[in-house]
């Protein structure tokens, strides 16, 4: 087993707390049920990692063994990233292809190879017609930088997919070309909707969608309360009480304000009433929903 | 509007309590009224803006530099009776062993945790704000790790301080075999706080108590901090706020960049060298009215939990995070203040 994918398996599993460990592991699927019986669970974590590995290194593990692992990993710990939403179109008058997932993997991986030479593709289907996808990054002449990938959850039935906001910014671009070829659209925009809430995100978008992708699901909460709502600012001060505060500054306050809360939009129509908020709401606070935004840049006009 | 001075030219380095304090303090003046039996009537309390002191250039930045980007939690501590400082190495036994029985009890046992550990008390050199406060002193807990791979140090487990910064107003009530730390600061797991607490209060007849830190000292820390000089910002200016009323918490932050923070406190701030009440009022208030105006919601009735500054960050459950060294005397020395005021 190459010393860098070691390396990489032992940091992944290093991440895992303790009481989601044999879970994970199950659903990797990778050490065999024989193998995860001879470890000792409640020895310290280090000493458990060491026995992990050596049984990855018996069993020859791969990379692409390990990225799925991560991927495993990140489906379960999900609201550690942030997730940007893209919107694809088909240009006009396209016929809706049947969607074939195998031909899609392909494609996808394919373009992304062609571009880049160094980068790491992997997949995993879920339910609900999703794949997670994760890629890590390299170039023509560096190898993949597997700590730094960037996940993609595609809704196959849907113009939508979540991709956890990267650093790697540069990559973008590639990345929505990848996308919309290989699932057969024709254009792509970034959506001004983010959130740490998957869930709340496709409440938001799948909502307006698909009518028969709730009725599917009417079990469902509705996730949209757990959205959040961030506002930046860039407006000057001006204050009523006392008029020569800030008078002579022509530049404008640069503010950033963020509500959370579990029910986000159960408790902003609730500050009226308290008496905290003045009635009617501004607007700021009641557009989510029809606007398909989250966050907002006001500037003086 | 009576016209002010422009910003105050650095005054010149002191170490003296009076001059962090100018008039009395909010706990003076509590003491002063329950003596008096009379009720309590506000007149502006003051307090210096945090500067250098002559001291805290003697404490060594690099030593100290574990202390900062650490969240601690805060205690107030009551005297520590017969402690003495030419003991410490017993007492790192005592602790040592202290801990090993109690975990063989069960009390306390995290899977994989390891018993092989060590206890090490260290005083911490100019961490004080006069000459008369007691040194300050640290308790850590070390791993003693069993894999070859990592050095034979250890990680450091648990982190406890005891502190004393500007505390004369503790110090004059006590006597000699008494030794005033009122501020503790811990960093690590809780069961080992608990354990290390118990023993401290056994040894020395003290008591540890939670400090909370109210809307109202946030919104004085978040005054003062932002007063600080800086040469330049390694944080935004972030408060945040929880609002009761909704059928679950709403949770409101709002973040300002330090330099306009700076502008506007520039902008409220009159006297030299200190910070009034009327000044934190004010400069809250234009942060409520600012934020009221394009959202028209009354911040000021909702709770404020957190400040955040490049120079510190406070949590109303009494957690702290300070990021200047700079400024790490001004800061502990207004904890302090608050510790002091718990144990009374």
């Amino acid at each position: 087993m190459d010393e860098t994918v070691a390396e990489f398996i032992k940091r992944t599993i290093l991440k895992i707390p303790m009481n989601e460990l044999t879970t994970i592991l199950k659903a990797w699927d990778f050490l065999s049920e024989n193998q995860l019986q001879t470890v000792n669970f409640r020895q310290r974590k280090e000493s458990v990692v060491q026995h992990l590995i050596h049984l990855c290194e018996e069993k020859r593990a791969s990379i692409s063994d390990a990225a799925l692992l991560d991927i495993i990993y990140m489906q379960f710990h999900q609201h550690q990233k942030v997730w940007d939403v893209f919107q694809m179109s088909k240009g006009p008058g396209e016929d809706v292809d049947l969607f074939d997932m195998k031909q899609f993997k392909n494609s996808f991986k394919k373009i992304l190879q062609r571009a880049l030479k160094n980068v790491t593709v992997s997949f995993r289907e879920t339910e609900e017609n999703a794949v997670w996808i994760r890629i890590a990054w390299g170039t023509q002449y560096t190898k993949p930088n597997q700590y730094k990938p960037t996940y993609v959850v595609y809704y196959s039935q849907t113009p939508y997919a979540f991709t956890s906001s990267s650093m790697l910014r540069r990559n973008t671009p590639l990345l929505g070309q990848a996308l919309t070829i290989a699932s057969k659209h024709h254009q792509i925009v970034k959506m001004d909707l983010r959130s740490r809430y998957l869930d709340s995100l496709k409440a938001i978008v799948f909502k307006q969608y698909n009518q028969t992708y709730e009725t599917h699901n009417s079990t469902t909460p509705l996730q949209e309360r757990s959205l959040g709502l961030d506002i930046n600012l860039e407006t000057k001060f001006k204050s009523g009480l006392n008029g020569s505060i800030l008078a002579e500054r022509e530049e404008p306050l640069r503010c950033l304000i963020k509500f959370s809360s579990p029910h986000l939009l159960e408790a902003l129509k609730s500050l009226a009433p308290a008496g905290i908020a003045d009635a009617p709401l501004s607007p700021l606070l009641t557009c989510i929903p029809n606007k398909r935004m989250n966050y907002f840049k006001i500037r003086d006009k | 509007m009576d016209s002010y001075n422009a910003p105050e030219s650095t005054p010149s380095a002191s170490s003296r309590p009076e001059d962090y304090f100018i008039g009395a303090t909010p706990l003076q003046k509590r003491l002063e009224s329950v003596r008096k039996h009379s009720s309590f009537i506000p007149t502006p309390p003051r307090r210096k803006i945090p500067q250098c002191s002559q001291l805290q250039e003697d404490v060594d930045p690099q030593k100290v530099a574990f202390l900062l980007h650490k969240q601690w939690t805060l205690y107030s501590l009551t005297p520590l009776y017969k402690f003495s400082y030419s003991n410490l190495k017993e007492y790192s036994r005592l602790l040592n062993a202290f801990i090993v029985a109690e975990k063989q009890k069960g009390l306390a046992v995290e899977v994989g945790e390891d018993f092989n550990i060590k206890v090490i008390f260290s005083t911490l050199l100019g961490m004080k704000g006069a000459q008369r406060d007691p040194e300050a002193f640290l308790v850590q807990i070390l791993s003693k790790s069993q894999l070859p791979s990592e050095n034979r140090q250890g990680k450091v487990l648990w982190t406890g301080w005891f502190c004393c910064i500007f505390g004369d107003s503790l110090l004059e009530t006590v006597s000699e075999d008494f030794t005033c730390l009122p501020l503790f600061l811990a960093n690590g797991a809780e069961s080992n706080t608990a354990i290390i607490g118990t023993w401290f209060q056994k040894t020395f007849d003290c008591y540890f108590s939670p400090l909370a830190i109210n809307a109202f000292n946030l919104s004085w820390m978040a005054a003062m901090w932002t007063a600080c000089k800086m040469d330049h910002y390694v944080a935004t200016t972030e408060f945040l706020w929880s609002v009761p009323c909704s059928p679950q918490s709403l949770d409101i932050s709002f973040a300002i960049h330090p330099e306009d923070a700076k502008a506007l406190w520039d902008s409220v701030h009159k006297t030299p060298g200190e910070v009034t009440q009327e000044e934190v009022d004010l400069f809250m208030d234009c942060l409520y009215s600012h934020f009221h105006r394009h959202f028209k919601i009354h911040l000021s009735a909702t709770r404020l939990v957190r400040v955040s500054t490049s120079v510190a960050s406070a949590h109303t459950d009494g957690k702290i995070k300070i990021l200047c060294h700079k400024y790490l005397i001004g800061v502990l020395a207004y904890l302090t203040e608050l510790a002091i005021f718990q144990i009374e």
